[in-house]
Protein backbone atom coordinates (compact mmCIF):
# COMPACT_ATOMS: atom_id res chain seq x y z
CA UNK A 1 0.00 0.00 0.00
CA UNK A 2 1.26 3.14 -1.26
CA UNK A 3 1.28 5.95 1.60
CA UNK A 4 1.40 9.77 0.48
CA UNK A 5 3.79 11.40 2.06
CA UNK A 6 3.35 15.06 2.16
CA UNK A 7 0.38 17.45 2.67
CA UNK A 8 -2.37 18.65 0.47
CA UNK A 9 -0.78 18.53 -3.05
CA UNK A 10 1.41 16.16 -3.36
CA UNK A 11 1.38 16.47 -7.17
CA UNK A 12 2.73 19.30 -7.01
CA UNK A 13 6.06 18.09 -5.30
CA UNK A 14 6.64 15.60 -7.74
CA UNK A 15 6.55 12.40 -5.26
CA UNK A 16 8.38 9.51 -5.49
CA UNK A 17 6.41 6.62 -4.70
CA UNK A 18 7.76 5.40 -1.51
CA UNK A 19 7.14 1.52 -1.70
CA UNK A 20 8.45 0.30 -5.23
CA UNK A 21 7.95 -3.14 -6.79
CA UNK A 22 11.17 -4.32 -6.47
CA UNK A 23 12.03 -7.19 -3.86
CA UNK A 24 15.28 -8.48 -4.36
CA UNK A 25 16.86 -6.16 -7.16
CA UNK A 26 16.79 -9.43 -10.16
CA UNK A 27 16.55 -7.46 -13.90
CA UNK A 28 14.89 -8.55 -16.69
CA UNK A 29 17.55 -10.59 -17.95
CA UNK A 30 19.07 -13.19 -15.68
CA UNK A 31 20.52 -16.36 -14.99
CA UNK A 32 17.75 -18.23 -13.18
CA UNK A 33 14.56 -18.74 -14.82
CA UNK A 34 11.57 -15.67 -14.00
CA UNK A 35 8.19 -16.11 -13.76
CA UNK A 36 6.58 -13.57 -17.08
CA UNK A 37 4.70 -10.69 -16.07
CA UNK A 38 1.09 -11.83 -16.34
CA UNK A 39 0.25 -9.10 -19.18
CA UNK A 40 3.48 -10.67 -20.74
CA UNK A 41 1.83 -14.23 -20.23
CA UNK A 42 -1.65 -12.51 -21.90
CA UNK A 43 0.45 -11.31 -25.18
CA UNK A 44 2.29 -15.07 -25.59
CA UNK A 45 -0.81 -16.80 -25.17
CA UNK A 46 -2.56 -14.84 -27.96
CA UNK A 47 0.14 -14.35 -30.11
CA UNK A 48 1.28 -18.25 -30.23
CA UNK A 49 1.90 -19.94 -33.55
CA UNK A 50 -0.85 -21.51 -35.19
CA UNK A 51 0.10 -23.87 -37.56
CA UNK A 52 -1.90 -23.57 -41.11
CA UNK A 53 -3.80 -26.54 -41.89
CA UNK A 54 -3.77 -28.22 -45.32
CA UNK A 55 -6.52 -27.56 -47.52
CA UNK A 56 -7.08 -31.57 -48.14
CA UNK A 57 -6.33 -33.87 -45.13
CA UNK A 58 -3.46 -36.30 -45.90
CA UNK A 59 -5.44 -39.05 -45.35
CA UNK A 60 -7.41 -38.42 -48.69
CA UNK A 61 -4.33 -38.30 -50.04
CA UNK A 62 -2.72 -41.23 -51.58
CA UNK A 63 -0.64 -43.12 -49.34
CA UNK A 64 3.50 -42.74 -49.81
CA UNK A 65 5.61 -45.32 -50.79
CA UNK A 66 7.98 -46.27 -47.92
CA UNK A 67 11.56 -45.96 -49.22
CA UNK A 68 13.80 -49.44 -48.45
CA UNK A 69 16.89 -48.57 -46.50
CA UNK A 70 19.82 -49.45 -48.54
CA UNK A 71 22.66 -51.28 -46.51
CA UNK A 72 25.57 -49.32 -46.29
CA UNK A 73 28.76 -50.11 -48.54
CA UNK A 74 30.75 -51.89 -45.71
CA UNK A 75 27.62 -54.42 -45.43
CA UNK A 76 27.67 -54.69 -48.80
CA UNK A 77 31.40 -55.55 -49.45
CA UNK A 78 30.97 -58.11 -46.32
CA UNK A 79 28.32 -60.05 -48.57
CA UNK A 80 30.62 -59.79 -51.02
CA UNK A 81 33.07 -61.67 -49.55
CA UNK A 82 30.82 -64.21 -48.23
CA UNK A 83 29.40 -64.94 -52.10
CA UNK A 84 33.28 -65.29 -53.28
CA UNK A 85 34.05 -67.26 -50.14
CA UNK A 86 31.39 -69.77 -50.71
CA UNK A 87 31.91 -69.83 -54.91
CA UNK A 88 35.66 -70.03 -54.74
CA UNK A 89 36.23 -73.22 -52.36
CA UNK A 90 35.64 -76.64 -52.32
CA UNK A 91 35.79 -76.98 -48.83
CA UNK A 92 33.78 -74.50 -46.00
CA UNK A 93 33.69 -76.17 -42.03
CA UNK A 94 31.82 -74.39 -40.10
CA UNK A 95 32.62 -74.58 -36.40
CA UNK A 96 31.79 -72.67 -33.19
CA UNK A 97 33.87 -70.62 -31.93
CA UNK A 98 34.27 -69.61 -27.90
CA UNK A 99 36.22 -67.50 -26.65
CA UNK A 100 39.75 -68.17 -26.99
CA UNK A 101 42.92 -66.62 -25.68
CA UNK A 102 44.40 -64.25 -28.18
CA UNK A 103 47.34 -66.44 -28.74
CA UNK A 104 45.97 -69.85 -29.60
CA UNK A 105 44.03 -68.07 -31.80
CA UNK A 106 47.09 -66.99 -33.85
CA UNK A 107 48.67 -70.40 -33.70
CA UNK A 108 45.48 -72.26 -34.77
CA UNK A 109 45.81 -69.92 -37.89
CA UNK A 110 49.31 -70.62 -38.55
CA UNK A 111 48.98 -74.61 -38.17
CA UNK A 112 45.92 -74.17 -40.88
CA UNK A 113 47.41 -72.13 -42.96
CA UNK A 114 50.27 -74.60 -43.63
CA UNK A 115 47.23 -76.41 -44.62
CA UNK A 116 45.86 -74.05 -47.12
CA UNK A 117 43.01 -73.24 -45.53
CA UNK A 118 42.07 -70.32 -43.65
CA UNK A 119 40.31 -69.11 -40.90
CA UNK A 120 37.32 -66.79 -41.65
CA UNK A 121 35.36 -64.86 -38.60
CA UNK A 122 31.46 -63.60 -39.83
CA UNK A 123 28.74 -62.09 -38.75
CA UNK A 124 25.40 -64.00 -38.26
CA UNK A 125 23.20 -61.19 -39.73
CA UNK A 126 25.41 -60.95 -42.85
CA UNK A 127 26.02 -64.07 -43.60
CA UNK A 128 22.22 -65.43 -43.24
CA UNK A 129 20.20 -63.41 -45.66
CA UNK A 130 23.37 -64.45 -47.98
CA UNK A 131 22.40 -67.64 -47.61
CA UNK A 132 19.19 -68.03 -47.51
CA UNK A 133 18.96 -67.02 -51.19
CA UNK A 134 21.78 -69.24 -52.66
CA UNK A 135 21.12 -73.02 -52.68
CA UNK A 136 22.68 -73.33 -49.33
CA UNK A 137 19.57 -73.73 -47.47
CA UNK A 138 20.47 -76.21 -45.56
CA UNK A 139 23.47 -74.39 -43.47
CA UNK A 140 20.87 -71.99 -42.29
CA UNK A 141 20.30 -73.44 -38.67
CA UNK A 142 24.03 -74.18 -38.08
CA UNK A 143 24.62 -70.04 -37.74
CA UNK A 144 23.72 -69.03 -34.58
CA UNK A 145 26.18 -67.95 -32.13
CA UNK A 146 29.73 -67.15 -32.39
CA UNK A 147 30.96 -69.14 -35.61
CA UNK A 148 33.73 -69.22 -37.75
CA UNK A 149 34.45 -70.63 -41.08
CA UNK A 150 37.68 -72.80 -42.06
CA UNK A 151 37.40 -72.67 -45.90
CA UNK A 152 40.47 -74.47 -48.15
CA UNK A 153 40.68 -74.70 -52.00
CA UNK A 154 41.57 -78.45 -51.59
CA UNK A 155 39.61 -80.70 -48.98
CA UNK A 156 42.68 -81.38 -46.43
CA UNK A 157 40.24 -82.82 -44.16
CA UNK A 158 42.50 -85.08 -41.85
CA UNK A 159 44.66 -82.52 -40.96
CA UNK A 160 41.90 -80.25 -39.60
CA UNK A 161 40.65 -82.56 -37.96
CA UNK A 162 44.21 -82.96 -36.46
CA UNK A 163 44.12 -79.10 -35.25
CA UNK A 164 41.17 -78.99 -34.61
CA UNK A 165 41.64 -81.39 -32.14
CA UNK A 166 44.20 -80.02 -30.10
CA UNK A 167 41.62 -77.01 -29.73
CA UNK A 168 39.10 -77.59 -27.25
CA UNK A 169 37.27 -74.05 -27.31
CA UNK A 170 36.63 -74.75 -31.38
CA UNK A 171 33.62 -77.53 -31.93
CA UNK A 172 33.12 -78.44 -35.65
CA UNK A 173 29.59 -78.23 -36.36
CA UNK A 174 28.99 -79.58 -39.89
CA UNK A 175 30.92 -78.89 -43.70
CA UNK A 176 29.80 -78.26 -47.06
CA UNK A 177 32.65 -80.42 -49.58
CA UNK A 178 32.05 -79.68 -53.09
CA UNK A 179 28.64 -78.85 -52.47
CA UNK A 180 27.87 -81.49 -50.39
CA UNK A 181 26.53 -80.62 -46.93
CA UNK A 182 28.38 -83.13 -44.44
CA UNK A 183 27.55 -83.41 -40.50
CA UNK A 184 30.41 -83.62 -38.11
CA UNK A 185 30.31 -87.78 -38.44
CA UNK A 186 29.84 -87.25 -41.95
CA UNK A 187 33.25 -85.07 -42.13
CA UNK A 188 34.62 -88.18 -39.84
CA UNK A 189 33.98 -90.53 -42.14
CA UNK A 190 35.09 -88.15 -45.10
CA UNK A 191 38.87 -88.24 -43.43
CA UNK A 192 38.26 -91.93 -43.16
CA UNK A 193 38.18 -92.46 -46.86
CA UNK A 194 41.05 -92.95 -49.41
CA UNK A 195 42.47 -90.50 -51.56
CA UNK A 196 40.87 -90.02 -55.04
CA UNK A 197 43.89 -91.45 -56.79
CA UNK A 198 43.88 -94.58 -54.46
CA UNK A 199 39.86 -95.01 -55.16
CA UNK A 200 40.42 -94.30 -59.38
CA UNK A 201 42.44 -97.43 -58.85
CA UNK A 202 40.27 -99.52 -56.89
CA UNK A 203 37.35 -98.80 -59.46
CA UNK A 204 39.94 -99.50 -62.41
CA UNK A 205 41.12 -102.53 -61.44
CA UNK A 206 38.02 -103.95 -59.96
CA UNK A 207 36.12 -103.07 -63.66
CA UNK A 208 39.17 -104.47 -65.39
CA UNK A 209 39.13 -107.96 -63.63
CA UNK A 210 35.62 -108.87 -65.12
CA UNK A 211 37.15 -108.18 -68.85
CA UNK A 212 40.53 -110.19 -67.84
CA UNK A 213 38.09 -113.27 -66.65
CA UNK A 214 36.43 -113.23 -69.68
CA UNK A 215 38.77 -114.14 -72.31
CA UNK A 216 39.63 -117.47 -69.82
CA UNK A 217 36.36 -118.41 -69.30
CA UNK A 218 35.69 -118.26 -72.88
CA UNK A 219 38.37 -120.41 -73.89
CA UNK A 220 37.97 -122.63 -70.67
CA UNK A 221 35.21 -124.67 -72.81
CA UNK A 222 37.80 -125.83 -76.25
CA UNK A 223 40.96 -125.69 -73.48
CA UNK A 224 39.02 -128.66 -71.83
CA UNK A 225 37.73 -129.92 -75.04
CA UNK A 226 41.63 -129.93 -76.25
CA UNK A 227 42.85 -131.16 -72.39
CA UNK A 228 40.42 -134.62 -72.94
CA UNK A 229 41.20 -135.30 -77.02
CA UNK A 230 45.25 -135.21 -75.66
CA UNK A 231 44.55 -137.37 -72.76
CA UNK A 232 42.58 -139.58 -74.87
CA UNK A 233 45.71 -139.80 -78.36
CA UNK A 234 47.57 -140.44 -75.49
CA UNK A 235 46.02 -143.36 -73.96
CA UNK A 236 45.25 -144.88 -78.08
CA UNK A 237 48.53 -144.59 -78.63
CA UNK A 238 49.57 -146.44 -75.15
CA UNK A 239 47.57 -148.97 -76.30
CA UNK A 240 48.99 -149.20 -79.80
CA UNK A 241 52.14 -149.18 -78.46
CA UNK A 242 50.70 -151.77 -75.96
CA UNK A 243 49.14 -154.10 -78.66
CA UNK A 244 51.83 -154.68 -81.52
CA UNK A 245 54.19 -155.33 -78.74
CA UNK A 246 51.51 -158.12 -77.83
CA UNK A 247 51.09 -159.60 -81.51
CA UNK A 248 55.05 -158.95 -82.47
CA UNK A 249 56.01 -161.14 -79.72
CA UNK A 250 53.06 -163.40 -80.78
CA UNK A 251 54.24 -163.47 -84.38
CA UNK A 252 57.72 -163.85 -83.27
CA UNK A 253 56.35 -166.93 -81.62
CA UNK A 254 54.22 -168.31 -84.46
CA UNK A 255 57.35 -168.06 -86.23
CA UNK A 256 59.45 -170.19 -83.87
CA UNK B 1 24.71 -60.28 -21.46
CA UNK B 2 24.77 -63.55 -20.10
CA UNK B 3 28.56 -63.18 -18.85
CA UNK B 4 27.65 -60.92 -16.42
CA UNK B 5 25.85 -63.97 -14.48
CA UNK B 6 28.68 -64.74 -12.34
CA UNK B 7 29.15 -68.22 -11.77
CA UNK B 8 31.80 -69.63 -9.63
CA UNK B 9 33.09 -73.08 -11.30
CA UNK B 10 34.50 -74.26 -8.07
CA UNK B 11 32.16 -77.63 -6.67
CA UNK B 12 31.69 -78.37 -10.79
CA UNK B 13 33.85 -81.15 -12.00
CA UNK B 14 32.71 -81.71 -15.80
CA UNK B 15 30.37 -80.01 -17.99
CA UNK B 16 29.04 -82.09 -21.07
CA UNK B 17 26.88 -80.18 -23.82
CA UNK B 18 25.34 -82.45 -26.42
CA UNK B 19 23.45 -80.96 -29.11
CA UNK B 20 22.61 -81.36 -32.62
CA UNK B 21 23.07 -77.99 -34.68
CA UNK B 22 20.98 -79.05 -37.54
CA UNK B 23 18.22 -78.59 -35.07
CA UNK B 24 16.30 -75.26 -34.37
CA UNK B 25 16.31 -75.83 -30.72
CA UNK B 26 20.08 -75.57 -29.69
CA UNK B 27 20.35 -72.04 -29.90
CA UNK B 28 20.34 -71.66 -26.09
CA UNK B 29 22.47 -74.24 -25.50
CA UNK B 30 24.72 -73.35 -28.01
CA UNK B 31 25.12 -69.83 -26.67
CA UNK B 32 25.43 -71.75 -22.90
CA UNK B 33 28.45 -73.40 -23.76
CA UNK B 34 29.52 -69.90 -25.49
CA UNK B 35 28.70 -68.05 -22.32
CA UNK B 36 31.08 -70.86 -20.13
CA UNK B 37 33.76 -70.33 -21.99
CA UNK B 38 34.16 -66.80 -20.80
CA UNK B 39 37.42 -66.41 -19.15
CA UNK B 40 35.54 -65.50 -16.38
CA UNK B 41 34.35 -68.21 -15.36
CA UNK B 42 36.77 -70.29 -16.61
CA UNK B 43 38.94 -68.63 -14.65
CA UNK B 44 37.49 -69.62 -10.99
CA UNK B 45 38.33 -73.51 -11.81
CA UNK B 46 41.12 -74.35 -14.36
CA UNK B 47 40.12 -78.18 -13.45
CA UNK B 48 36.51 -77.95 -14.92
CA UNK B 49 36.81 -79.84 -18.23
CA UNK B 50 33.59 -78.68 -20.90
CA UNK B 51 33.20 -80.88 -23.47
CA UNK B 52 30.97 -80.52 -26.77
CA UNK B 53 29.48 -83.50 -28.09
CA UNK B 54 28.06 -82.55 -31.58
CA UNK B 55 25.69 -84.89 -32.96
CA UNK B 56 23.21 -85.78 -36.12
CA UNK B 57 20.26 -87.73 -34.53
CA UNK B 58 17.68 -85.40 -34.23
CA UNK B 59 18.28 -85.67 -30.17
CA UNK B 60 16.88 -82.95 -27.76
CA UNK B 61 19.70 -80.78 -26.40
CA UNK B 62 20.82 -81.09 -23.29
CA UNK B 63 23.47 -80.19 -20.88
CA UNK B 64 24.95 -83.05 -18.04
CA UNK B 65 27.03 -80.98 -14.86
CA UNK B 66 29.04 -83.85 -12.84
CA UNK B 67 29.44 -81.99 -9.30
CA UNK B 68 32.66 -82.70 -7.25
CA UNK B 69 30.38 -84.23 -4.49
CA UNK B 70 29.32 -86.75 -7.00
CA UNK B 71 25.66 -84.84 -7.80
CA UNK B 72 24.73 -84.66 -10.88
CA UNK B 73 22.27 -81.77 -12.82
CA UNK B 74 20.66 -82.43 -16.23
CA UNK B 75 19.50 -79.65 -17.74
CA UNK B 76 17.65 -80.49 -21.19
CA UNK B 77 17.85 -76.89 -23.03
CA UNK B 78 15.27 -77.38 -26.12
CA UNK B 79 12.76 -74.72 -23.96
CA UNK B 80 15.05 -72.75 -21.85
CA UNK B 81 16.55 -69.98 -22.17
CA UNK B 82 20.76 -69.42 -21.58
CA UNK B 83 19.85 -66.98 -18.59
CA UNK B 84 17.71 -69.47 -17.06
CA UNK B 85 20.02 -72.29 -17.22
CA UNK B 86 22.77 -69.80 -15.97
CA UNK B 87 21.21 -68.86 -13.16
CA UNK B 88 20.34 -72.30 -12.21
CA UNK B 89 23.90 -73.47 -12.29
CA UNK B 90 24.85 -70.53 -10.81
CA UNK B 91 22.60 -70.71 -7.79
CA UNK B 92 23.75 -74.21 -7.19
CA UNK B 93 27.22 -73.59 -7.51
CA UNK B 94 26.44 -70.54 -4.91
CA UNK B 95 24.77 -73.29 -2.42
CA UNK B 96 27.76 -75.51 -2.32
CA UNK B 97 30.26 -73.27 -1.82
CA UNK B 98 28.12 -71.90 0.88
CA UNK B 99 28.05 -75.02 2.36
CA UNK B 100 31.79 -75.72 1.91
CA UNK B 101 32.97 -72.61 3.37
CA UNK B 102 30.24 -73.92 6.76
CA UNK B 103 32.03 -77.15 6.66
CA UNK B 104 35.39 -75.83 6.81
CA UNK B 105 34.51 -73.08 9.54
CA UNK B 106 33.36 -75.65 12.01
CA UNK B 107 36.32 -77.58 11.30
CA UNK B 108 38.98 -74.89 11.88
CA UNK B 109 38.06 -73.50 15.67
Amino acid sequence: MAALSGGVAPWCRGWLPALQFVRRGSKAVTRHWKAMHFQRQKLMAVTEYLAPRPAVPPRCLAPRKETVEEDNGYVQLLRRQVEEVFRDNRMIAVCQFNSMPGEDVVLMRHYLRKHNIEVKFVLNEIIRPVLSQSKYKNLLPLFVARNILLVSRETKVKEMLRVLKGVPQINLLGACIDDTILSRQGVENFAKLPSLEATQGQTVGALALLPSQTSSLLQRGSAHLTALLDQHISRLQAAETGSPAEPAPAQSSEAH
Amino acid sequence: MASRIRVVLRPVKSIVVRFCPFESNAESTRKFLGCIHHKNIQATNRNCEVTADVRHDGSEPLIDVMFADGERLIMKGANLTTIEMLTALGSRCNAKELKEEQKSKKKSP
